[in-house]
């Protein structure tokens, strides 16, 4: 990175840090730290909302997916607004009006402590691997750009987020995801317009599109069923709909977001936010991953994205060989994508079968050496590497720094509400109902202060297990879909099911558990079917135990 | 757990579209309009099925 990119960088990172606390500022209570005394605008919400699931991830991974997998993977959100609806409906009034701190103290209302135990103790477990996973992405980034250890980056990574969390709690939390969101929205557009201007002359923006669906990369709808494929229509629209229902409606890390509402129309005009913006914010940043592909098109890339795996690779035997191919390949499909887009503009329809056809055949051929070569370095995975690599090597000093601050911004604000929620779990639903029923409000809020740093330091010694898996957004996915389903059937019960008692919904948890790990383990059910499953069996199991069969929709109405 | 805190003291209407099922109506209709130009968009510029990867 140039002094530019170092200063846009160090300076944005000053400014987000200190722009939290100053909003944070004042005499903390308990309240005011974990829920900012339910002062919070509509628009800080939803933001905060979006920054917190919008991880480095979310830029790192999905850009290189969308790169080597099309775009598709928007899909994975069509069942996104379905649920906000549905918790605007549901989770919002019933939290509010319960007047808790977590999603989980109204599960105490509702059945018992032992079923509000073991739900907050699955987010714990879950949640904190999250947390790991999420402060990899970023600390891969300073990897590359420091050519430090990854372990050094994670350590000053989580150190920096553990910091201002710890000091300012959900106010500073909040109003940094807001500027966070404005950096990332800045970024975003930054690197499409940088990703289009970059192409050859020849090459115009239609063009880019066009090479881009000439290799399948705008397959952002695909409406045939499968139940082994990850990303089609249905999958989406019900699969990612039970998943977005149990992220949003039970995962702390969200729910803390908008138990901080002023009022329950603020918490659903939050929701709602949501809902009408994060499908075209996650078409967008795939939009920019197809992009990098078409320019990777005129500009040979490496064989792997991986430095590290790449060096690697350079002294087998087999590399010189593969290479050449790789190189063939590439030539291949850079002629044959002129010719495409000359005789298309020709007006040639006749014309474009051939080059197309080459096209297609040389990219097969690009994909051949690629696999190949992951299987000489062992396996690995550069799918995360791919738009780091892009930007770089081949974006502007200036612009380098200000992508690499988006990657932080997302970074730090899913941190910072990940471990400000687990420790809100920790202290709300264990701590204080074990340990300190009794404590005074100062205590309560040094504890929370302590949890705060305790659950940063878990984050980082976590982050290692981001190495050994593949695609890092998939990853995240999965580690939430095995317990997902589990925690929404649970919260579907306590919201629809009023006969079914503790019992009931404790054993129906754990079968449901049991239903979506014999799933993941023993078959290739696609993991955004786990939540549906699972959701399904608890609500069977409980309702077979409870002896109970007819839902009344009474309860949401409150 | 049926008392209204200090807090929220009624369910405020939106500040657009006058009810709160007039916005959940406006929301899946939003959703169905992004899957169709998803989709248009996909079969303009795709000339059939091609390479993954």
């Amino acid at each position: 990175m140039s002094p530019i990119d170092w200063a846009v960088l160090v300076l944005w990172l000053l400014f987000t840090i200190f722009y939290g606390l100053y909003k944070a500022r004042g005499k903390a209570t308990t309240e005011s730290y974990l829920l900012a005394g339910k002062t919070m605008p509509w628009y800080a919400m939803g933001l905060s909302i979006m920054a917190t699931q919008a991880s480095a991830i979310t830029f790192i991974s999905t850009t290189g997916q969308s790169y080597v997998d099309g775009m598709r993977f928007v899909q994975f959100y069509f069942g996104l607004p379905l649920a906000m609806v549905v918790l605007s409906l549901t989770a919002v009034p019933l939290f509010h009006r319960a007047k808790v701190y977590t999603a989980y103290e109204y599960l105490e209302q509702r059945f018992d402590r032992k079923t509000r135990f073991l739900v907050s103790a699955v987010f714990l477990l879950q949640r904190g691997l999250g947390a790991g996973l999420a402060l990899y992405a970023p600390a891969v980034v300073l990897s590359i750009v420091l050519g430090w250890p990854e372990t050094v980056t994670t350590v000053v990574m989580g150190t920096l987020v553990i910091a201002y969390t710890t000091l300012g709690g959900i106010k500073a939390v909040t109003w940094s995801d807001v500027q966070q969101m404005v950096v990332i929205f800045a970024g975003l557009l930054v690197a499409v317009v940088m990703a289009v201007i970059s192409l050859p002359a020849q090459v115009s923006f239609m063009d880019a599109i066009y090479l881009a669906g000439a290799a399948n990369k705008l397959n952002a709808v695909v409406t045939q069923f499968d139940w082994d494929d990850r990303y089609n229509l249905w999958s989406g629209l019900i699969g990612g709909a039970f998943l977005a229902m149990a992220y949003f409606g039970t995962d702390q890390s969200q729910v803390q977001r908008y138990l901080t509402g002023r009022s329950i129309a603020q918490s659903r005009l939050s929701l709602i936010f949501n809902a009408v913006a994060k499908i075209p914010m996650q078409f967008f940043i795939l939009f920019i991953g197809t992009m990098v592909f078409v320019f990777f098109n005129f500009e040979r890339p490496p064989v792997l994205f991986q430095p590290a795996d790449h060096k690697k690779i350079q002294s087998h035997a087999a590399y010189g060989e593969l290479d050449s191919r790789f190189q063939a390949a590439y030539d291949q499909r850079k002629q044959a994508a002129l010719e495409y887009l000359n005789a298309r503009r020709n007006g040639d329809l006749a014309g474009q079968r051939a080059p197309l056809g080459a096209y297609r055949a040389a990219q097969e051929r690009i994909v051949d050496a690629r696999a190949e070569a992951a299987r000489l370095a062992g396996g690995t995975n550069d799918t995360n590497y791919i738009f780091l690599s892009f930007v770089i090597n081949y974006l502007p000093a200036g612009v380098v720094g200000l992508i690499i601050a988006v990657i932080f911004a997302a970074a730090m604000s899913t941190i910072s509400g990940e471990i400000n929620s687990l420790a809100t779990v920790t202290i709300m639903d264990l701590y204080r109902p074990i340990k300190a029923s009794q404590a005074a409000d100062s205590h309560l809020l040094w504890a929370s202060r302590a949890a705060t740093v305790f659950w940063g330091l878990y984050a980082v010694l976590f982050a290692g297990v981001g190495r050994r898996l593949g695609s890092l957004i998939e990853a995240v996915n999965i580690v939430g879909s095995l317990f997902y389903g589990g925690m929404l059937g649970m919260f579907v019960l306590a919201f629809f099911f009023p006969a079914v008692r503790a019992r009931g919904a404790f054993a129906g948890v754990l079968a449901g558990e049991a239903a979506i790990f014999y799933c993941f383990l023993f078959t290739k059910i696609s993991f955004l079917w786990y939540n549906v499953i699972g959701c399904l069996v608890v609500i069977a199991v409980a309702l077979l135990i409870s002896g109970a069969s007819r839902p009344a929709l009474s309860v949401a109405r409150r | 757990m049926t008392d209204r805190p200090p807090w929220a003291p009624d369910d405020d209407p939106p500040p657009f579209l006058g009810t709160w099922p007039r916005v959940y109506a406006a929301v899946v209709i939003y959703l169905a309009l992004l899957i169709v130009l998803f989709s248009l968009f996909s079969r303009s510029f795709s000339p059939g099925a091609g390479a993954g990867g």
